[in-house]
């Protein structure tokens, strides 16, 4: 399954994400094979409860990647779909499968239009993947139109306090407010990618008026002597002040 | 609405309940301050439009209250009660409660001059004296939403709401929180603070004791009392606004680029 019309980030992220899928996982996925675990510190799912429990459930992760999460969460019952935006991450995870010896769909596709049915899935979820990479106010009523009633929506990805501190002179965060955080949106990183963000409030109405309530807000605290691949040292001192990573949980009315 | 308050004219109370050690804290700094709140509180009462905060952002734009006409509305924390005088001008039924009789007496004068009567209630929003679900909005603005614990008085909100009755507060800006300097010195932009552990604060030069929340505590405080988050709107100075009196509240430049102020809207699940 492939969708043709990709907005000019999308392409760009396509772009991106198929350039530097394999480098991304040898610096990754050692780090990231600790089965079902979430974000910068992989933290399990066991402490966090993000998603409670999937057995038969359909689930779709937004930016498959390798494809660990899904394969996470077929061990756990569920019936996973893998979505992402680049065919290279999604060689990644046939690969993984194979090696695997199992099986599920994968979905060439950006988040923000997903050709899945409307109100076919139970849950979906994102461990950062699409959401940092797609437009906010395109992939939220999406995901709120392929899940079914009482569906879950759940993932992580940065924070308004972590953008707005991010010095990109010294392309690191600082204990500075570096830029404003009224019109939050959209960052074109030196990297070519294009990412996103949203002020709170804006986040708040965008999941009200697509038919969401809003369950919880869990800003990710590193925990002790946590390692990350993604972040230095300096930056997990950092994370341990202010919030680096939040997973919005929201719930289809 | 079946409560036990006073018409107006005299001051009811829970003078005998015991205040938290905070509260009693904050109502001897608000019985000091309460002198230099005359002049804002008597301009306020005379003007009808009815605006949220150290912007004066009018409600009409921000539209953060349902309609009031006939509906049972508190104020939290009102201190000289002129969010609830434009409330009952709008046709509510209100009560307003406050911890400290300096301000009170304020908006008892007040209430006389302009021939507008409604029950104050010396309390606490900590413990306060009226019955559960007896209320359609609760409300507060640099009132118990500042001053008072949310984990103390986000519950007893939810106990005075009826279902489907509505919350609203304003609270200083998360972000300015974590960038606030000492009394009477304007936020820059350095975060002097963690954001994680927020919750209660001192300051010096303040004799009073502020409650300040992250938002995924605020968000979950709400919900495990029955309050579905409907809204946090985020105000922004408004361009080429004048500088207020509050510095320490941020400028108008730093106003335009981060929220100072923050308006949670909530409401009781059915």
């Amino acid at each position: 399954m492939s969708s043709p019309d990709l907005t000019e980030h999308a392409l760009k992220n396509r772009e991106f994400w198929d350039n530097q899928s394999d480098e991304y996982d040898e610096r990754n996925a050692k780090f990231i094979e600790r089965g079902m675990a979430w974000g910068l510190w992989q933290i399990s799912e066991a402490e966090l409860q993000v998603l409670g429990d999937v057995e038969g459930k359909d689930v779709l992760d937004l930016g498959c990647g390798a494809g660990d999460w899904c394969r996470s969460l077929l061990r756990a019952g569920a019936r996973p779909v893998g979505l992402d935006n680049s065919q290279a991450r999604l060689d990644r995870a046939r690969a993984g499968n194979e090696a695997a010896g199992v099986d599920f769909p994968l979905v060439h596709a950006s988040a923000e239009a997903i050709p899945l049915e409307d109100a076919s899935l139970d849950v979906v979820m994102a461990d950062w993947g699409a959401p940092t990479f797609s437009d906010p106010y395109l992939f939220v009523p999406e995901v709120a139109r392929i899940l079914r009633p009482g569906g879950l929506f759940a993932f992580t990805g940065g924070t308004p306090l972590d953008w707005i501190t991010f010095d990109e002179g010294a392309d690191s965060y600082s204990d500075r407010l570096q830029r404003p955080y009224f019109g939050l949106h959209r960052w074109e990183t030196p990297e070519g990618s294009v990412e996103f963000m949203l002020p709170i409030g804006e986040w708040i109405r965008l999941y009200r008026r697509s038919g969401f309530v809003i369950e919880d807000l869990i800003e990710v605290q590193p925990p002790e002597g946590a390692t990350s691949t993604y972040r230095s040292e300096a930056e997990i001192e950092w994370a341990r002040k202010w919030p680096m990573e939040q997973i919005w949980k929201v719930r289809r009315t | 609405m079946g409560a036990q308050v006073a018409d107006g004219a005299d001051l009811e109370g829970a003078a005998h309940v015991t205040l938290s050690e905070h509260a009693q804290r904050n109502k001897e700094a608000w019985t000091g301050y309460a002198a230099e709140y005359v002049a804002s509180a008597e301009r306020n009462w005379a003007d009808d439009e009815m605006t949220w905060g150290v912007w004066s952002a009018p409600e009409k734009e921000l539209r953060a209250l349902p309609d009031v006409a006939g509906k049972d509305v508190v104020e939290l924390g009102c201190g000289t009660a002129y969010i609830s005088a434009w409330l009952a001008r709008r046709g509510a039924r209100v009560t307003g409660v406050d911890i400290t009789p300096a301000q009170l007496e304020t908006a008892q004068r007040l209430q006389a001059q302009h021939g507008l009567e409604f029950p104050l209630l010396e309390a606490s929003a900590e413990d306060v004296p009226l019955p559960d679900g007896s209320f359609d909005l609760v409300v507060s603005e640099y009132g118990a939403s500042i001053w008072a614990d949310p984990y103390h008085w986000i519950p007893e909100a939810s106990r005075l709401l009826r279902p489907g009755g509505e919350l609203v507060f304003l609270v200083n800006g998360t972000i300015l929180v974590l960038a606030f300097q000492e009394q009477e010195i304007p936020p820059d932009e350095q975060l002097r603070r963690p954001y994680f552990g927020m919750h209660r604060f001192e300051w010096p030069g303040d004799d009073a004791i502020d409650f300040h929340l992250g938002y995924g505590d605020w968000i979950r405080l709400l919900r495990d009392n029955g309050l579905q988050v409907e809204d946090l709107i985020e105000i922004q100075a408004p361009e080429g606004a004048p500088p207020h009196r509050y510095e320490a509240l941020a400028g108008p430049d730093w106003a335009r680029r981060w929220p100072s102020e923050e308006i949670w809207r909530a409401r009781k699940v059915a």
